[in-house]
């Protein structure tokens, strides 16, 4: 019976070598060689770098899901596997290098048949201590059972010792096998390590998933590389001092509160703080060799220090508390670090997120596993560049800086293909396979316009033609979140209407440096079809500093009854203050307007739609009716503060100039007009000045020449004849 | 109607300087410009309706700055206007940034200068920290001194900076001012560290600027009340104690005296009216916003019009006529 049972163990475990083969040949042989690996792993892309991080998360989540614990997130899975045939695909032959550097991080136990393996033979040499290969024994010391096996064992596994799920409550003793290198305690009870201070060859210790409470009993293991203490109760980073040559260093879900005593591991690589309970980041100096930080699902409020990584290239940061771009800025300084996250943080909810991030960390490849494209980032700075250039806040250009910029290919096709309502898929192809939502991104050096699931960001004035473009109906029936950013306001205006018929589900606004500066300008936005959240960021728009401005949003928008403003909710109170600050202006404008003002204010809007419906009628005729009805809309939607409504700067100007000819023509006119009259009433003044002294004159006249009656009679006789 | 000093005057110089060219003008300009509306509903009732507005003072409604301030009329029919719709902001306490009282000037006058609003603020905060908070009464009669009499302060302040100067800006000067003139100096020189000039010499200046002044000034007598109650002062304690003057105010007629500021039951009621309704108008579309439908809303907007358009087809008359001062 127990040949059989050795039999079969022995075949299961010569399917286990096939997996765990790269790990025997790396610590078989010397560390010289498993430091090439490391190194190869090192230059390998930041692909395998995700990757890595990945399974390493995903692994525990993957052998906790084995029917215990935490179940894995879905998108984890999925991400990972496609990541892996990305990984397959694209790095070829490294992929070799990068698994058995993965399984060197402690995952050459996630195979079933390793575990069985090792449990049948704890089973046969456990309690009944009857065993011929392992033997596990009481020693003079009661509390410690010593462990010994057979020299058949030794022999095949002459440098690994595996005692997973054993119930082990503590260290074995384990005798005579000082040339140990892999040593794996997974899965028990333990709560202190003791008792292998003799083996000091130790490469690799995996005590994942005990109760230790303390790192301890560590100090002679000089040549440690691997130490993974993942799923354990430590609450403090101590006794490492001797572990100078310490590789990976894993303490993802513990206690830990703060990093500290890590300063001397100059050659460590990975560091995994994953799952614990620190507040922030700091005092990271000394760790010259880091190249991958995991701290994703602390409470961390803060990073520094980080700039004192040189070799610092992943970093994670998904699931903490980061709210501010200054929390986080010195990673802006790092040279190194290409990869980075921070989802499930606040800050990733901010309007400015992605392009801050992206403005300010030039190195960056990667943000929250989406590839960033050298394009989009040039855009975006050659954007933000372009904007502080007109507003004038930069005096002169740095010349390094132009050149990059003018550097970054132009490439048309990439503009042009992307008319068609087939976007090229920017985003890394990871996500394409991750999410159904579209991914469209498409860049010139000028603008970017961005589809992101629900949200459509416009950078730089240029971006505002892409509404001119064919969008899908999909496409533009999903979109319900628009964002401006680096675009004057007053250019949003003229394309407002174009935005209501392209994207008719729209109902949050986000603008972001776009020169709001005045009340009246969110009269523009009045011509809507529906405006459900308004949020305005304070960079570059001036009117939020106002105290009135929310208030006049909503007296002016009421129509919209909006919910959000800045994301905060709009209550009923906020809407009766607003009525009660300008309603009077309303009614005003509204009641006391002679009538041909009114007429000519509505008419004025009006008469835009009918401009605008004049020059779409060609494209489409459908789209007729939908005007009509929108204009009919604007009349009766709020003709008491229609008439509050914004012309931009330049129309504005036009028509002064307009207004200034005519006022000309009408002085001119009304000059001659009141010339000519005042002549008149002149001449009129003049004439009933002189007529009483005239009538009197003509009247001696004619008295004179009738006084001699015959003479006056011969003479008209005279003429009558002389007539004749 | 008619008043002696029309026969004074030819009529053309007569009509200008009562500034009835002005509107005349500025009536067939309006015309012109929405020839097409009124010639459908007549020109003889536009022009009765224009010059019914004039004299309602509601004329200058978002009109561009140059028509408002092209008449002292104008002036004072904007002030009252920008009291009669920014009272409620007063009455609500909120203290505003120049900037902000510039942007609801803005709302009445779209190309309103932010000049003007910028020196209104200066007398209120006394040429520093401009970026203070100001009550809306401070402000109020500050601006209605700056907007009402700016080109009268903009000589004032030529007067004020040649005094200063120790030179004397009128050569056509009362005889004694000289002798006390020469009587000054020393003592202005010992005296230089003292704020501003001496009241009385400032006041003559004053007095002979108001005779010459073609545009319009406050009446010299309630200058010299203003003047007559320091020894010195300076430039903005000049404005200050201008506009803070309520003889001036009410000389102006523009504005209610400013225990009275924030009163003015006719627009109270109105706007309680209007907050009623659109409380009702808010919970109603409430209600409706609950029922889904992708198109939903243009179903709304259909069934939102015939609701709204009463208010506006029935605009409340305006019993309220406004005589103004000249």
């Amino acid at each position: 019976m127990i040949p059989g049972k050795y039999r079969s163990v022995s075949g299961r475990a010569a399917n286990n070598v096939n997996c765990g083969l790269h790990l025997v040949i790396q610590t078989s042989s010397l560390p010289e060689k498993s430091k090439v690996e490391f190194k190869l792993n090192k230059e390998t892309p930041s692909f395998s770098g995700r990757l890595l991080q990945h399974d390493l998360e995903r692994n525990y989540s993957s052998r906790q899901g084995d029917g215990r614990v935490i179940s894995p997130s879905p998108r984890n899975k999925s991400s990972c596997i496609s990541s892996t045939t990305n990984v397959t695909e694209l790095c070829g032959l490294e992929m070799k290098t990068t698994m058995s550097s993965l399984s060197a991080f402690g995952d050459s136990s996630i195979q079933t048949p390793s575990k069985s393996r090792i449990r049948q033979g704890c089973h046969s040499a456990g309690p009944n201590v009857s065993g011929d290969h392992i033997n596990l024994a009481s020693s003079s010391m009661p509390s410690f059972p010593i462990l010994q096996r057979s020299s058949e064992e030794k022999i095949l596994y002459s440098d690994r010792l595996t005692l997973e799920r054993q119930k082990l409550t503590v260290c074995p003793i384990i005798d005579g096998e000082e040339h140990l290198r892999l040593l794996n305690f997974q899965h028990n009870f333990i709560t202190r390590i003791q008792n292998i201070s003799n083996l000091q060859r130790l490469i690799f210790l995996d005590l994942y998933d005990n109760q230790i409470e303390e790192i301890s009993g560590l100090s002679t293991l000089r040549s440690l590389r691997v130490l993974l203490l993942g799923k354990n109760r430590i609450k403090k980073i101590s006794n490492l001092e001797n572990l100078k040559s310490l590789d990976v260093l894993d303490l993802h879900g513990n206690q830990i509160t703060k990093i500290e005593n890590v300063n001397h591991l100059c050659d460590l690589r990975v560091l995994n703080l994953a799952r614990n309970l620190l507040s922030h980041v700091d005092n990271l100096n000394g760790l010259d060799s880091l190249t991958e930080l995991n701290l994703r699902h602390n409470q961390i409020t803060f990073v520094r220090d980080v700039d004192n990584l040189p070799c610092l290239q992943r970093l994670f940061l998904s699931f903490n508390n980061i709210s501010t771009f200054e929390s986080v800025c010195c990673l802006a300084d790092s040279s190194s670090l290409s990869d980075i996250t921070f989802d499930g943080n606040p800050i990733a909810q901010e309007s400015w997120y992605k392009h801050t991030i992206l403005q300010n960390m030039m190195q960056l490849r990667q943000l929250d596993m989406k590839r960033v494209t050298e394009k989009k980032r040039l855009t975006i700075n050659n954007v933000a560049r372009k904007w502080d250039l007109q507003q004038h806040r930069i005096p002169n250009i740095a010349p390094n800086q132009d050149r990059k910029v003018s550097d970054s290919p132009q490439d048309p096709s990439q503009l042009h293909g992307s008319t068609i309502s087939a976007f090229p898929e920017e985003t890394g192809s990871l996500d394409s396979g991750l999410t159904s939502a579209l991914q469209g991104l498409s860049v010139t050096d000028t603008h970017l316009v961005e589809v992101d699931g629900d949200t459509l960001s416009l950078y730089g004035s240029g971006a505002l033609e892409s509404l001119d473009r064919n969008w899908s109906v999909q496409t533009a029936g999903m979109v319900t979140t628009v964002s401006f950013t680096f675009i004057e306001f007053d250019e949003i205006v003229q394309v407002l209407p174009k935005l209501k018929i392209k994207f008719p589900n729209s109902l949050h606004l986000k603008f972001k440096e776009t020169n709001l500066v005045m009340l009246q300008q969110f009269n523009a936005l009045a011509q809507l079809r529906r405006v459900d959240q308004l949020t305005i960021d304070p960079q570059g728009n001036p009117v939020v500093n106002f105290t009135l401005w929310k208030y006049y949003v909503l007296f002016r928008l009421s129509h919209f009854s909006m919910q959000k403003i800045n994301g905060t909710e709009v209550t009923q109170n906020d809407m009766i203050m607003a009525e009660r600050l300008f309603g009077i202006l309303a009614h005003v404008a509204s009641s006391e307007l002679p009538q041909y003002r009114l007429i000519s204010i509505l008419g004025d809007a009006r008469k835009k739609q009918f401009r605008y419906l004049l020059e779409t009628k060609g494209k489409k005729p459908g789209l007729v009716n939908e005007e009509n009805s929108d204009s009919k809309r604007l009349v009766g939607e709020n003709t008491n503060r229609a008439t509050l409504n914004y012309t931009t700067r330049d129309f504005y100007n036009e028509r002064l100039e307009e207004i200034k000819e005519k006022k000309k023509f009408c002085k001119m006119y009304m000059e001659d007009l009141v010339k000519e009259a005042t002549e008149i009433n002149m001449k009129n003044e003049a004439l009933q000045k002189l007529w009483p002294q005239m009538f009197i004159e003509l009247v001696r006249d004619a008295v004179i020449e009738i006084r001699n009656k015959s003479s006056y009679m011969k003479l008209c006789l005279q003429q009558i004849t002389d007539q004749k | 109607m008619l008043s002696p000093e029309r026969l004074a005057l030819p009529d053309y110089e007569y009509l200008a300087q009562r500034h009835v060219l002005t509107y005349m003008e500025d009536a067939v300009c309006q015309l012109l410009e929405n020839k097409e509306d009124i010639s459908q509903y007549g020109i003889a009732r536009f022009f009765t309706e224009y010059f019914n507005s004039v004299c309602q003072g509601t004329h200058i409604l978002f009109r561009e700055f140059s028509f408002i301030q092209a008449t002292p009329h104008n002036r004072a029919s904007f002030l009252r206007a920008f009291w009669r719709c920014f009272r409620t902001v007063g009455k609500n306490g909120d203290l505003l940034t120049m900037r902000e009282y510039h942007c609801l000037l803005q709302l009445l006058c779209p190309d309103f200068p932010l000049e003007l609003t910028q020196k209104a603020a200066r007398i209120v905060l006394m040429d520093d920290a401009m970026d203070c908070l100001m009550s809306f009464s401070d402000f109020l009669f500050a601006f209605q001194i700056q907007f009402y009499y700016s080109e009268f302060l903009e000589s004032v302040a030529a007067i004020y900076q040649d005094l200063l100067a120790g030179k004397n800006p009128n050569t056509v000067i009362v005889p004694t001012s000289s002798s006390g003139q020469h009587r000054q100096r020393p003592a202005l020189g010992e005296a230089s560290t003292l704020e501003g000039v001496e009241a009385s010499l400032f006041y003559q200046c004053l007095e002979n600027l108001c005779d010459r002044h073609k545009y319009s000034c406050p009446p010299p007598a309630l200058v010299k009340e203003v003047l007559s109650n320091v020894q010195r002062l300076t430039f903005y304690g000049f404005l200050v104690a201008l506009s803070k003057h309520h003889g001036i105010n009410q000389a102006l007629g523009a504005l209610p005296d400013k225990g009275d500021l924030m009163h003015d039951p006719a627009m109270d009621e109105e706007l309680e009216r209007l907050v009623v309704r659109s409380r009702l108008h808010r919970t109603s579309r409430q209600h409706r916003a609950e029922k889904p439908g992708a198109f939903g809303f243009q179903r709304r907007d259909k069934l939102e019009a015939p609701e709204s358009m009463p208010s506006a087809s029935a605009p409340t008359p305006c019993p309220y006529r406004w005589e103004p001062r000249e």
